[in-house]
């Protein structure tokens, strides 16, 4: 029991020391720095969108294009690690079946490039 | 193969006039031409018809080869074989001569009185049509045959009654007497059951050959038992009370005077009416063996012979007087027949063929002499200017008054001769009742005649300026028919009811050896044989004294017995009662089922109220299709859980 | 050797042949230039047809894999003659539907490549369902078929209707989407794997063994009939139809009502009676439950409809239910009938669209019921097109939608499923209502103004076939009758 607990410790000690460590940095700009707040400086960014708003608020669909092209070859790199790991125990049928995948993937890419998809104005 | 002519002649002729009805004449030419091929074809062919019917009747009836012509098998299942087959026989005979003579009379008399109408071919097609019919009845050598004859005649005297279909009267008219006859025929159709239970069979010869042996079976009714031959024959006579219009089932008689009066000469005095005589008589073997049976129809003849002729002597309608006669006539042969003088029954029934004919034939000549009045208080006075009808009318008066030595005098005597010699209560009953008929009938026809063609005329200018005796066409019929008005009954008295009934009637109609009344007939009192000759010329009498030369006193009378007077003149109040016992229960019940049972019940349960619940529930459901996508997703959901909880409940609960 | 664990590709071999046609056709239409309006018809007109053509060729190579079993992809794809089967009705419908798109697609600005592509895609899923022998690869294909056909349902995508078809469309597939999956992972769960195969091994030894089946598995059934029910839209998962084939363009109905219905009670029924199969006894309720309740609404809730697309739905619906009427009997001879019917489906179906989309006035898609009136005096043949079309759905003899409904019946009957019998019978009684309302209008009605002539060569053929197909099936049904107790047979073969 005191060994399985034993083995948490460096993370309480983890813990611990970023604790500390943040307390420090959030205390030091709250007494040390000159404060000025207006508008912009109070927004969550400069720009993109408000984090907590009206979810029905209106955006540019161009960002929904780029968030779903972000997903799928997001989703690409994550088969992509895995493969990369096991790629010596799969052999030759493993490295052409991702080919082919990533030749699929290539040919929707060619698709939504001559689209103009990847294009913002 | 002359029977099967007789028989089948009229038939072709009313098919071939029947389909000139498909034609459509161009014009008036046109169309007269079709009226004169249909009425050649069909009088063709009755003539035809009435020529093969002598033959037959020289050598059935006068040879004594009486025989079967079979057909061909029409039903067979299980032990029910019915084929068609003409029997002849000499009551046969006697039959085929009187329907097809008076029919081809008829025929040829219809030409002069129907010229005027617009659907000739259709008239003549059922004249001959109804003549096929009757044959089928009077040669039927089974019952399932004679019952398609009784239907047949049936349907043509519906047809025929409501002839004028557009006279919403006689459309009623012929209503009536189609629903009164199916009481009669339902009872008639029972009868037949009843004898192919008894007899398993329902040939005529088979069944005379087994009945001495049924003679003692009884029937289980309602738990109790009963003579089966007495039941059997008592539906039997329900039947032919129908079709004879006799007491109690008589109302739809005097209505059929709608129908055209050559119509009411021919199927309703002198061929269908009495085909429940004709019933009695074909099937005297089974009636024989029931006292009870021969009773009540003795009984019911008899009432039915003195109710029609108090009746006849209030009406003033001429056809109506008429139709009372008969109806009055018919019940003298059915009491013959009930004290089992059957040859007698039939006697009269052909002497009366002839003059019933003549009677309706020549009122029909009045009628058209009147310009279609027919009603007595507005006639009168006319004899000169119809001699020959006058003359005529003479003769089918007297000959249904029974004076000698007209027809009406040898069959009505021998008819009350047999029933006072018959010695039994119901034959005395009968007796003195149709001794008192016989003083009405006389009463009445001279009322008629008197009424008629004497005194002072009672018509109107208009009317009276075209008074004109009937064409040749209309009076040769009428002159046939007079000679066998006079002859008849001097000619077939012999034969008939005579010396020589054994041997003229063969087989064709069966006595008990102790009912002796036809027998005895000749040897009753004197005065039994002069009295309705008698009471016959009082009535004439009695006639000429109120309607000549005292014409007030009838008015008088009729006021002083106002009561029995107003009984009279409403037919002893039947249509009433009916109206008030039968017809407007039926009605009430049929209204009741037709807003309550169909209306309510059926169409509300059945198509009505189902299309409204799918209706309803259409609505319903497109309802629930609201459109939103929350309701559509909830809605799977639902349906999921459902499952999922079914499952829940049938593994854990 | 390193390609000693190469996956069997022969029973691919068509799905392999239509995803190369597809990534040519997409990089074909890509590449061409673009921009003006007549190239783009262009490039849609030499894209549909040859789409068209390689859903003619197909069939071709399905035939050539007919006859015997085989297994691919280490037992994730299977084609046997049932598959076989179905394949070719797919291809049938999804070719016809193409064909008679076409038009339809370039007289209302619509005319992009994109709209065969797609179609083809939905397509390929479609085959994949089918011969799917695996939960994985079954999703596979139902994810591919249903994606494809969210998209184009929103085809008309300045529409603001057609959008809304879209999106309701792809929510509600998305919910029974994750119930599939739950189903899936709950089955993987219990049985402890997602082959068809090895999970029928699975369950006939659970079911055999005294503790009998565990609930996590009949849960696990239950999810993925219910997103199954869902594709196939049964009651109570239709509610998405009536609005999405109202909304989506007119060919895209005709798709909808045509093919994803036939694979997806193809799939229904190799599921079913496949691995679950010896759970008949559980599923049989659900499956009844269904049927009569989409019986009974399709029936019902199409008699208050006045446009003829949302009274296809309700027609489509009730069709569905009775073809799982033949699910219920779970064996042989059900699934016959169900096959039968599917075919008869697929041609009166084609057959009615082919009408439908004949109706113009002024080159504007007219789609109300109303409108059909007179039409027995303007367009004569027409009319008498879809009086057969409409006799047939509702089942009068001899028209070939009575012979599906007999087999269908005969079947019930024979499982003494009597009163599903008797139910069926009622509302096909009702329905017959609503389809002899049509004729009603076509011939007891006067014309207010009669739509456009002439109409497109494409359709004409189109309704013709059907409808000769529709009248003349008594003549020979044996052929179709004997192909599909081949293919129902082979689901049955272990």
């Amino acid at each position: 029991m005191q060994a399985f607990l034993a083995e948490y410790l460096p993370i309480l000690i983890f813990i611990g020391i970023a604790t500390i460590f943040s307390g420090i940095a959030v205390g030091a700009s709250l007494f040390i720095a000159p404060q000025r707040p207006d508008v912009e400086k109070t927004s969550a960014y400069e720009c993109g969108f408000e984090a907590f708003g009206d979810a029905r608020h209106k955006f540019d669909v161009r960002f929904y294009l780029v968030a779903i092209l972000f997903i799928i070859f997001d989703l690409e790199v994550a088969f992509l690690f895995p493969w990369a790991i096991s790629l010596g125990n799969i052999g030759a049928f493993g490295f052409w079946s991702m080919m082919i995948f990533l030749g699929i993937l290539t040919i929707g890419f060619v698709y939504e490039w001559r689209k103009g998809a990847l294009e913002w104005e | 193969m002359t029977d099967i002519l007789v028989v089948l002649l009229p038939l072709f002729g009313a098919l071939l006039a029947g389909s000139l009805v498909f034609f459509s004449p161009k014009d008036d030419i046109e169309s007269h031409k079709v009226d004169i091929i249909a009425q050649w074809i069909t009088c063709i062919g009755m003539f035809l018809s009435l020529a093969a019917a002598l033959i037959v009747f020289v050598d059935v009836a006068l040879e004594g080869n009486e025989r079967t012509t079979e057909l061909f098998t029409w039903i067979e299942s299980g032990t029910l074989e019915v084929s068609w087959a003409l029997k002849s026989d000499t009551l046969t005979a006697v039959m085929m001569i009187l329907v097809t003579g008076v029919s081809s009379m008829v025929h040829i008399y219809s030409i002069g009185y129907m010229h005027h109408d617009s659907s000739i071919p259709r008239f003549m097609c059922y004249l001959s049509l109804f003549t096929f019919f009757m044959l089928m009845l009077v040669t039927a050598d089974n019952l399932i045959q004679l019952f398609f004859g009784w239907e047949g005649v049936g349907l043509a005297s519906y047809l025929l009654i409501g002839f004028w279909y557009n006279k919403p009267s006689a459309n009623s008219a012929a209503i009536k007497a189609f629903l009164v006859n199916r009481v009669g025929d339902f009872g008639f159709a029972l009868g037949i059951f009843a004898v192919f239970m008894l007899f398993d069979s329902v040939h005529l010869d088979t069944i005379f050959a087994a009945v001495t042996e049924k003679k003692e079976a009884t029937l289980l009714i309602f738990g109790s038992e009963f003579h089966a031959l007495t039941i059997t024959c008592l539906l039997l006579f329900i039947g032919a009370m129908g079709k004879s219009a006799q007491l109690g089932l008589h109302t739809w008689l005097p209505d059929a005077m709608e129908g055209p009066t050559p119509v009411s000469a021919l199927i309703h005095a002198a061929t269908m009416v009495t085909a429940g005589v004709f019933m009695v008589a074909r099937l005297s073997p089974l009636f024989e063996f029931s006292d009870v049976a021969l009773t009540v129809v003795t009984i019911v003849g008899a009432t039915t012979a003195i109710f029609a002729a108090t009746v006849g002597c209030v009406q003033n309608d001429i056809k109506r007087v008429i139709a009372y006669s008969t109806c009055s006539q018919l019940g003298y042969m059915f009491f013959a027949c009930g004290v089992s003088a059957y040859s007698a029954g039939i006697f009269h029934l052909m002497t009366h063929g002839f003059f019933k004919a003549l009677l309706f034939l020549g009122a029909g000549s009045v009628i058209h002499a009147m310009s279609d009045e027919q009603d007595m208080r507005r006639m009168g006075g006319i004899w000169k200017m119809v001699p020959a009808t006058y003359i005529l009318m003479w003769i089918g008066s007297l000959a249904l008054a029974g004076i000698w030595p007209f027809a009406g005098f040898y069959s009505k005597d021998i008819i009350l001769e047999a029933a006072y010699a018959a010695g039994t209560g119901p034959g005395n009953y009968a007796f003195w009742l149709g001794i008192a008929a016989a003083f009405l009938t006389a009463f009445y026809s001279w009322r008629l005649l008197i009424m008629t063609f004497h005194g002072t005329s009672r018509a109107d200018e208009k009317t009276m300026a075209h008074v004109h005796e009937s064409p040749k066409v209309m009076i040769i019929p009428l002159l046939l028919l007079a000679i066998g008005a006079v002859f008849a009954g001097y000619l077939g008295y012999e034969m008939f009811v005579g010396h020589e009934t054994a041997e003229f009637w063969g087989n064709a109609i069966f006595i008990l050896e102790t009912h002796k009344a036809l027998e005895n007939a000749h040897d009753v009192p004197s005065w039994v044989k002069w009295l309705p000759l008698i009471i016959g010329l009082a009535g004439i009498g009695l006639a000429y004294v109120f309607y000549m030369f005292k014409p007030d006193i009838p008015g008088q009378i009729a006021k002083a017995f106002q009561g029995i007077y107003q009984f009279l003149l409403n037919k002893w109040y039947f249509d009433e009662i009916y109206n008030y016992l039968f017809v407007r229960p039926s009605f009430a019940l049929g209204r009741g089922f037709w807003n309550v049972v169909d209306g309510w019940i059926i169409d509300g349960l059945g198509p009505d109220g189902i299309s409204s619940l799918v209706r309803r529930t259409a609505i319903w459901i497109s309802a629930l299709q609201s459109g939103y996508l929350y309701h559509y997703a909830f809605v799977m959901l639902i349906g999921l859980v459902l499952m999922i909880t079914g499952y829940l409940f049938k593994y854990i609960g | 050797m390193p390609f000693e664990n190469l996956p069997d590709l022969v029973p691919v071999l068509p799905e392999i042949f239509l995803a190369l046609v597809i990534m040519s056709l997409l990089m074909f239409g890509v590449f061409q230039r673009g921009g003006r309006a007549e190239t783009d018809v262009n490039t849609f007109r030499v894209i549909s047809w040859m789409a068209v053509v390689t859903l003619i060729v197909t069939p071709l190579l399905v035939l050539s894999l007919a006859g015997s079993t085989l297994i691919g992809f280490g037992g994730l794809f299977i084609s046997d003659p049932f598959s076989v089967f179905c394949k070719i009705l797919v291809l049938i419908g999804s070719a016809g539907s193409l064909v008679m798109a076409r038009n339809f697609l370039e007289e209302h600005d619509m005319a992009r490549f994109e709209y065969p592509v797609l179609v083809v895609f939905a397509t390929l899923g479609m085959l994949m369902m089918i011969s799917a022998n695996d939960l994985i690869s079954l999703y596979m294909g139902l994810e591919m078929q249903s994606l494809s056909l969210y998209v184009i349902a929103a085809f008309r995508r300045d529409d603001t209707r057609s959008t809304e078809a879209g999106l309701k469309y792809f929510v509600l597939g998305a919910v029974a989407s994750g119930m599939f999956l739950y189903g899936a992972s709950l089955i993987y769960g219990f049985a402890g794997t997602t082959n068809f195969t090895i999970l029928e091994q699975v369950l006939q030894r659970d079911t055999q063994d005294e503790y009998g089946q565990s609930l996590g598995i009949i849960f696990g059934i239950v999810f993925i009939l219910s997103a199954l029910a869902f594709k196939v839209s049964a009651v109570p998962f239709h509610m998405w139809t009536p609005d999405v084939y109202e909304g989506a363009p007119t060919p895209v109905t005709a798709l909808f009502a045509i093919a994803p219905k036939i694979a997806a009670l193809a799939l229904f029924m190799r599921v079913m009676v496949g691995p679950f199969g010896d759970l008949i006894s559980e599923w049989r309720q659900i499956i009844i439950f269904i049927s009569v309740g989409s019986m009974l609404l399709g029936a019902l809730a199409a008699i208050n409809q006045r446009n003829i697309k949302r009274m296809m739905a309700y027609s489509s619906i009730s069709h569905v239910g009775f073809a799982l009427m033949g699910l219920a009997v779970g064996h042989d001879s059900g699934i016959r009938a169900i096959l039968v019917y599917l075919t008869i489906y697929l041609f009166m179906n084609i057959g009615t669209f082919a009408c439908i989309l004949a109706m113009r006035r002024g080159g504007v898609m007219v789609e109300a019921i109303d409108e059909l009136a007179g039409l027995g005096k303007t367009h004569p043949l027409m009319a008498a097109a879809m009086t057969v079309f409409m006799f047939s759905m509702a089942g009068i003899p001899p028209l070939a939608g009575f012979f599906g409904k007999l087999y269908i019946f005969l079947s019930v009957i024979q499982a003494e499923l009597y009163l599903l019998a008797v139910i069926g019978v009622l509302t096909s009684v009702v329905g017959s209502f609503y389809y002899l309302r049509v004729i009603r209008l076509m011939y007891f009605e006067d014309p207010d103004e009669p739509l456009d002539r002439p109409v497109s060569r494409e359709i004409s053929l189109i309704a013709t076939l059907a409808g000769l197909v529709t009248v003349l099936f008594f003549l020979y049904p044996d052929f179709l009758v004997l192909s599909a107790a081949t293919a129902s047979s082979a689901l049955f073969l272990n």
